[in-house]
């Protein structure tokens, strides 16, 4: 066979299924978005009401608002602090040494476990009688002692944020530390050498380097981040009330709880959109890289 | 004579701030495994001593939980999830990787991008039509989901280490008559297959701890281990010990494949954006 017909017949088994079980079901949320589309009712999709569904959730839903801001604070807290924790904890281990090289081999185990058995051992963690970070946080801060962690509005979204972090540390540090070992150790020395301070070195030499590994680590952690679902669901279930209530789950509750899917894929469209912004960012930078 | 105490002094404190960030890390998961091996009168407790026992794990492997079930359930969708993506994303992956087709470019920020859609988006339809051609339930159902969040990671992933393979003795073997396939066979997949066997174990572990699509697709007949976790939370409260217990069954042999692959877990993650 000619490799000009070839090379297209290989990679056709992997398109259909790409586009079988992403672009369809994609394509298909979007029809969905469109209709009353009630889940009990027979001949679902039912009522084809056009963009009322997405004007609905806009204009007339304050639940939908409150997984809007959820979400958005939820994005940016957990973004700024697993990106400078992990920046932090990345220019402490890539010195190397057989103690920091131990040390790196034991943060890939959190990032094996599954979002949702993390989402269990933080509640078990917070628990107030017998959670282990509970009685650490008593200790440190005596007010928050006799305090249910998860029946507080606001403390309950920052177990969930803290969960989230402790989750995800290892991972952007190992992805750091990687970056960090390709800036090239003559120009710190030559820095050195001219007298330049640790904390010139790091703004002038390695931040720089670092930009685009940064530029990688912030755009897939604030994507994964939008899309927080596993965690939250076995930690809170999106409680007290909707305090922790995330788009994710959002969608979940009424698309299949309520069986309201027409209006949840409404609202699992509007969540593309921020998407396909980083998305498109993502994929600049994985061809720019590509091509060097 | 001062600078040189004070350089021992900030090695110190560097190496403290080491070993308490370790420790928070370490911790929750040292926790569950003693919680594991806890009495139920024990993991009420916070105490570091306590007399070990297996009833634990015989319970959940007992009525009414039977986790052995959803361990076989776990263990043969994600299997056949890999067993399927990485063949054809190996095709297409040497395809990208040797050719330059006609929307390539298209094609493959297309795969890329489906990573980022939210599982919310592409279950919903799955749920419907699952539901009208009875695979609700089912462990095919559950495959189908699967390979829409595998087959990205592993086309790119592949594609990386296919890139890495020099062109050279490819097109010596094409000049001296082999067919592309040939070459396919008896020269890519051997030089390729350390790099096949990571990214199957790197689907493996994202298809084993996959959520929310269990969540909706199963509820009796095909559950798997992370949707058996919610079996442990009772009336009258969360059965820590054995939600412990589970929760090793879950970690353990993922741990172990993390750490044989844990040279490539940057790249598989990233999907090739670092190296």
């Amino acid at each position: 066979m000619r490799d000009n017909t070839l090379k297209y017949l290989l990679v056709m088994p992997a398109v259909v299924i790409v586009f079988a079980t992403a672009i369809w079901p994609l394509i298909q949320s979007f029809r969905y978005s469109l209709f009353q589309g009630r889940l009990t009712r027979p001949g679902f999709p039912q009522g084809y009401i056009g963009f009322e569904n997405y004007t609905w959730a806009v204009s007339q839903e304050p639940a939908f608002w409150n997984s809007v801001i959820v979400t958005g604070v939820y994005t940016l807290l957990t973004v700024a602090l697993t990106v400078l924790l992990s920046l932090g904890l990345a220019l402490l281990l890539v010195p190397g040494g057989r103690f920091r090289m131990s040390i790196q081999t034991i943060l890939i185990l959190p990032f094996a476990m599954s979002p949702a058995l993390i989402g269990v051992s933080f509640r078990f963690m917070f628990n107030p009688e017998f959670g282990l970070f509970d009685a650490f946080f008593g200790l440190l801060i005596p007010p928050l002692a006799d305090i249910s962690w998860l029946s507080d509005p606001i403390l309950a979204f920052a177990v969930c944020v803290m969960a989230d972090v402790w989750g995800w540390i290892p991972f952007l540090t190992l992805v750091l530390i990687g970056g960090l070992a390709a800036v090239p150790s003559e120009t710190i020395e030559a820095a050195q050498v001219d007298g330049a301070g640790g904390w010139q070195v790091f703004r002038d030499i390695t931040l720089p380097q670092l930009a685009p590994v940064l530029a990688v680590v912030i755009i897939l952690k604030s994507i994964f981040s939008l899309k927080t679902f596993d965690q939250v669901y076995m930690l809170t279930n999106g409680g007290p009330g909707t305090a922790t209530q995330t788009l994710s789950h959002y969608v979940y509750f009424n698309g299949l709880k309520y069986g309201q899917l027409g209006y949840a894929a409404s609202v699992a469209w509007l969540m593309v959109i921020p998407m396909i912004f980083l998305t498109y960012a993502y994929a600049k930078l994985v061809f720019r890289k590509a091509q060097q | 004579m001062r600078t040189a105490t004070r350089r021992k002094f900030w090695r110190t404190v560097q190496t403290l701030i080491i070993v308490i960030a370790a420790a928070v890390m370490i911790v929750p998961i040292v926790w569950i495994f003693m919680a594991a091996f806890k009495s139920h009168v024990d993991v009420y407790q916070l105490k570091l001593l306590f007399k070990p026992t297996l009833a634990n794990f015989a319970a959940v492997f007992a009525e009414p939980y039977k986790l052995g079930d959803k361990l076989i359930n776990s263990t043969i969708v994600a299997t056949v999830t890999v067993v399927i993506a990485i063949p054809v994303a190996t095709l297409a992956s040497y395809s990208f990787s040797r050719f330059r087709l006609r929307g390539e470019t298209t094609m493959l920020v297309m795969i890329l991008a489906t990573q980022f859609v939210p599982a919310v988006v592409i279950v919903l339809p799955f749920f419907v039509m699952f539901r009208d051609v009875g695979l609700l339930d089912t462990r095919t159902g559950l495959v189908l989901v699967n390979l829409a969040i595998v087959m990205p990671f592993a086309i790119w992933m592949i594609k990386g280490f296919i890139d890495g393979i020099p062109i050279d003795t490819e097109e010596a073997a094409l000049v001296d008559g082999s067919t592309r396939m040939q070459v396919i066979r008896n020269i890519v997949l051997p030089m390729a297959a350390p790099g096949l066997i990571t990214s199957g174990i790197f689907c493996f572990i994202i298809a084993w701890n996959e959520f929310l699509f269990a969540l909706i697709i199963t509820n009796k007949d095909a559950v798997t281990l992370p949707i058996g976790l919610a079996l442990f939370k009772a009336e009258e409260g969360d059965l820590w010990n054995l939600l412990s217990a589970a929760g090793i069954i879950i970690m353990l042999p993922m741990f172990v494949l993390a750490l044989i692959i844990r040279k490539h877990f940057v790249q598989g993650m990233t999907m090739g954006a670092v190296r």
